[in-house]
């Protein structure tokens, strides 16, 4: 009878710490309810992804999400001008190159001002299952997170398996030196209109992060060195500019041209071999209406440099924007919550976007059935991924301006390696002495 | 003229002239405002400091500037002497007696062209000149001609760019000549034709006084409109692949709407308006030069 | 030359006259006719290697472009903005025009001359400076303005043509009336404008299209709400996917209205296009 008793009075305390600790969307949206959010979308598959999902968040809290899908070219003009001239975006999409940029001119949240308040943040947030690198580079500027991750990309490399067979390779190479040597002439026909690889190199953030800092990492080089002085005319940074240009033989000609539709298209349509691409472009090249190569499509971690694997990073954080009325920040950093939840991402997985959590790549069936998981996973694990792949601070959208110019014109041959790397580090220089890094009262952050 | 009241004239036009001043003339004078300081939007924080000349000299110095300048003048004088000689040989066929169905038809679908919205027309060229699928790969395939890569190549661009241009604008110069053309005296005409049976001198003697003034009018306005050439590069190239095709308008854009740096582009376009003036002058003197005002 | 061979000249010259004639209509067209087809077809068709020449036609690409792309929204968008611009245009610019046809005034030849110089000004000029002041109006992404920028060039086409036209209307009217008594506002609104009709329809059709036709301003002026077609064709180009049917489906509707109206008024097409140097 008394264990009865205790047993009795433990479930009724059970019960009402249980109720003070259940946290559900449901009554946290419940005084937003009727709020309309809108958002910053790509044409891209992890935004087709949240699409589908987004209904089932309206059903659950009222609260009603609409975007604007926008060409990526475009996202960070209409983003800023919105910022500065008050639009209606409520959930901004903060390239990875960007959170440095929005967050310093204050056009951001912090989401601690969510996350703290019991009443907004779930439980189960659990900010330490995103991948550390890129909760970092995505989400954090100067300690302070603004963003969640959202849509996660990690250089990968996909190749054409039959093609590589046909020629006589077991598999993929592993060092950029293996692809030029060896893969490149042996794939490459120029009178079949054949070839082995396929860099999209168009101008705009596709040559800049892409296709030039692609380039500068496996091979030791970087873009600036720790004093934020040009590092460009470096003997490593050289040497992987000079390898670009050289590896150009075994591209498809104007590949400075090719932006991600035409590089991805070349490989689903059986043109080129192989190409280094997001991680993100797995879902188009899996799906038999738009790809040929659904069979033989392989999937790996970026080849080798001199300098071991370097792959691409990048990707988008969804954040609050700070211009918004306070209904319409929180409602927005719920949506974020939950669309970037643990409990989400496999739905989200399934649906063709790419989850940032580390827990869901534990589940083995969803390893096996997505080939692109393992080599993704591998390449944003701790020692492998560079976090700073492009700086991050405010500069780098004029930045990339002028290596999108400059780095075309190279690739083109319009100016020579050496000549262009060095002039392109005085114009670097150039810009970061205007924002007053070399004062020595600027933080050197990127 | 009668020698009644002006009066009436001042209301009849200043709402037109008022208006005009609101939405022509105050943004210029608002631009040169903006050019006289420092003024990036994506730098909020650095506010709008007062920075004289800086932003002019900046012009001065930046070879990006003066070399899309450069290839806005190279694009218009390989583009208006291609336009000029299709559409004299065009007009010149429309002129001719016979045949007047199809001249009929000729004529209405030289409007096609000029109608169509420049957006479109690169977009169209972008579409047409694709590497892999495009259509003008395939016909050139018929003559042999081995598959170019149109868009990719920094000189091919630029003439892919030209070749739509010239698509667009040749109706133009045509219905222009076509009409210098009918101004010749029917008699001269047919009295020329009985003395010599050479196209080509009647149309130096006897037909070129009358296309001069329709020639400087295409010459002055084709370069004005290349000047604005913005839509069409815009959709067709970008301005790539590297600059290639990056002409003045485009350049000034992406200075004010990518870089955001509102001063300098500001400065840019007061400069360029410096040309457009020119030009008008040039156009007013030599093309309204008898007009009876 | 020997008889013969004239002779010889003059039987084979219609028949080069009908080829370069049939060159020029082929040429005109064909670009127009690409963009056409190319809509009408299924999106393996439109970027098969091998471009087709004959395919089954479908409106799946219409469809989307209306229902799914907001190009419906878009075009009513520019039906709204080019027609506001053009009414405004007509009504702020034909009493101008008249009173530049009948009255003689001082600096009415600089005024003349200013008006042409708004049809050189290159539309960036104008743009950086009007978005600046459009942004702290909060005018941004709204019809009204591009209905007001749009008066740039707007303006300037209706005062040039219908200044000629006013001029073709006997004086002898004007004085008649006068004589009995007429204002001189009910001499142009009741007498003059009705005769310069013809002239009024040419360059409102003319202003409803160069207002129709612009990007540039569509593009640094507007946003979702009051996106123009024009600019709806240029959203497709993600850099990710380029669904070539649609923007043609697009750019077909974009075009097509515009080639109709200019068919109607093509004898002055010219017109319009050179503000009157010539006709």
């Amino acid at each position: 009878m008394r264990a009865y008793a205790t047993a009795l009075a433990a479930a009724a305390a059970m019960t009402v710490s249980g109720q003070a600790l259940a946290w559900s969307l449901e009554e946290a949206a419940a005084p937003y309810e009727g709020t309309s959010i809108k958002a910053v979308f790509l044409d891209r598959p992890g935004y087709k992804a949240a699409a589908e999902l987004v209904p089932e968040f309206e059903e659950r809290t009222g609260i009603d999400v609409t975007w604007e899908t926008l060409p990526y070219e475009n996202s960070r003009e209409r983003q800023v001008l919105n910022f500065v001239g008050g639009g209606d975006i409520d959930v901004a999409l903060v390239d990875v190159v960007w959170i440095g940029e929005f967050a310093a001119n204050g056009w951001l949240t912090p989401l601690s001002e969510f996350y703290d308040d019991p009443a907004l943040a779930d439980p189960d947030l659990a900010l330490d299952d995103f991948f550390p690198v890129l909760l970092d580079s995505f989400g954090t500027w100067d300690g302070v997170v603004y963003g969640l991750p959202f849509d996660n990309y990690s250089g990968l490399m996909f190749y054409n398996q039959c093609m590589l067979e046909e020629a006589g390779f077991d598999g993929p190479p592993e060092t950029w030196t293996e692809l030029m040597t060896e893969y490149g002439p042996a794939l490459t026909d120029a009178d079949a209109n054949q070839y082995a690889f396929a860099l999209q190199s168009r101008r705009g953030e596709t040559q800049s992060a892409d296709s030039f800092m692609r380039v500068l990492w496996p091979f030791g080089g970087s873009l600036l060195d720790e004093d934020f002085r040009s590092n460009l005319t470096s003997e490593e940074s050289l040497r992987g500019l000079q390898f670009r240009q050289d590896l150009m033989e075994y591209m498809p000609p104007g590949i400075v041209d090719y932006d991600h539709a035409e590089a991805v298209d070349a490989l689903a349509q059986g043109q080129v071999a192989m190409i280094t691409e997001w991680s993100a472009f797995y879902p188009t090249l899996a799906d038999a209406d738009q790809s040929t190569i659904v069979d033989c499509l392989g999937v790996t971690t970026e080849p080798e440099g001199p300098a071991g694997l370097k792959p691409a990073l990048g990707g988008f954080s969804l954040a609050v924007n700070s211009g918004s009325s306070t209904d319409e920040q929180i409602a927005s950093w719920l949506f974020i919550q939950w669309i970037t939840g643990q409990e989400m991402a496999r739905d989200f997985v399934e649906a063709g976007g790419v989850s940032g959590r580390m827990g869901v790549y534990e589940d083995e069936a969803l390893l096996e059935a997505y080939s692109y998981i393992p080599p993704m996973v591998q390449s944003w694990e701790a020692d492998t991924a560079v976090a700073s792949f492009r700086p991050r601070f405010p500069e780098w959208p004029e930045l990339s301006e002028i290596i999108a110019l400059d780095g075309t014109r190279m690739m083109l041959g319009e100016v020579d390696v050496e000549e262009g790397a060095a002039d392109l580090g005085d114009k670097v220089e150039e810009v970061l002495d205007d924002a007053g890094y070399y004062d020595g009262d600027k933080p050197l952050l990127k | 003229m009668s020698s009644r009241s002006n009066t009436p004239a001042f209301w009849f036009i200043a709402p037109s002239v008022i208006a005009l001043l609101a939405i022509g003339l105050a943004p210029i004078l608002f631009a040169v405002f903006n050019s006289l300081h420092e003024y990036n939007l994506a730098r909020p924080a650095a506010g709008k400091p007062f920075v004289g000349l800086e932003n002019y000299l900046t012009v001065l110095t930046d070879g990006t500037f003066w070399s899309s300048l450069g290839r806005t003048v190279t694009f218009l004088v390989t583009a208006v002497p291609i336009q000029i000689a299709i559409g004299l040989w065009a007009a010149l066929l429309l002129h001719r007696p016979g045949l007047s169905f199809m001249r009929s038809v000729a004529r209405v679908s030289l409007v096609i062209p000029l109608a169509t919205t420049y957006a479109v027309v690169g977009l169209i060229g972008r579409l047409i000149f694709n590497r892999e699928f495009g259509v003008a790969n395939d016909m050139l395939g018929w003559v042999g001609i081995p598959v170019t890569d149109w868009l990719g190549d920094p000189t091919m661009a630029f003439v892919a760019l030209i070749i739509m241009d010239v698509w667009q604008w040749t109706p133009f110069c045509t219905l222009i000549l076509l009409a210098g053309l009918s101004m010749v005296p029917k008699e001269t005409e047919e009295a020329a034709r009985l003395e010599t049976p050479s196209a080509l001198r009647i149309l130096r003697h006897v037909q070129m006084p009358f296309l001069l003034p329709g020639l400087t009018a295409i010459l002055i306005l084709r370069t004005a409109d290349v000047l604005k050439e913005f839509d069409k590069i815009f959709t067709m190239t970008r301005g790539g692949p590297g600059a290639a095709t990056e002409l003045i308008s485009v350049y000034i854009q992406r200075v004010g709407f990518r870089v955001f740096d509102l001063g300098l582009a500001s400065a840019q376009a007061v400069v360029l308006l410096v040309f457009c003036i020119v030009l008008s002058r040039l156009y007013i003197r030599y093309v309204y030069k008898e007009a009876e005002l | 030359m020997s008889a013969e061979a004239a002779a010889t000249r003059r039987r084979i010259a219609p028949v080069g006259h009908f080829l370069g004639l049939a060159v020029v209509v082929l040429t005109s067209i064909f670009p127009f006719y690409w963009m056409v087809t190319t809509s009408l077809k299924t999106r393996a068709d439109a970027v098969a290697r091998d471009p087709v020449w004959f395919f089954s036609p479908t409106l799946a690409n219409y469809r989307e472009a209306l229902f799914d792309s907001g190009v419906a929204h878009a075009l009513l968008n520019s039906t709204i903005v080019a027609s506001c611009t053009t009414l405004l245009a007509v009504v702020l610019g034909t009493p101008a025009a008249y009173a530049l046809a009948r009255y003689e005034f001082r600096g009415k030849r600089e005024l003349w001359f200013w008006y042409i110089t708004n049809r050189m000004v290159s539309p960036i000029v104008l743009a950086v400076p009007v978005f600046l002041i459009a942004n702290s109006l909060d005018l941004i992404d709204t019809h009204l303005v591009l209905i007001l920028i749009y008066l740039t060039f707007t303006l300037p086409i209706v005062v040039w043509i219908c200044t000629d036209q006013f001029r073709g209307v006997p004086v002898a009217l004007d004085e008649a009336a006068r004589l009995e008594g007429a204002r001189a506002w009910t001499i142009f609104w009741r007498i003059n404008l009705p005769l310069a009709m013809p002239g009024v329809v040419v360059s409102a059709i003319l202003s409803f299209i160069f207002a129709w036709n612009d990007l540039l301003y569509a593009l640094v002026l507007t946003r979702t709400q009051a996106r123009t077609a024009p600019l709806a064709a240029t959203s497709f180009m993600s850099g990710y996917e380029l669904p070539w049917g649609v923007i043609m489906a697009t750019g077909t509707m974009i075009v097509l209205p515009m080639v109709i109206f200019a068919m109607l008024v093509s004898g002055r097409l010219v017109q319009g296009l050179t503000m009157g140097a010539v006709k």
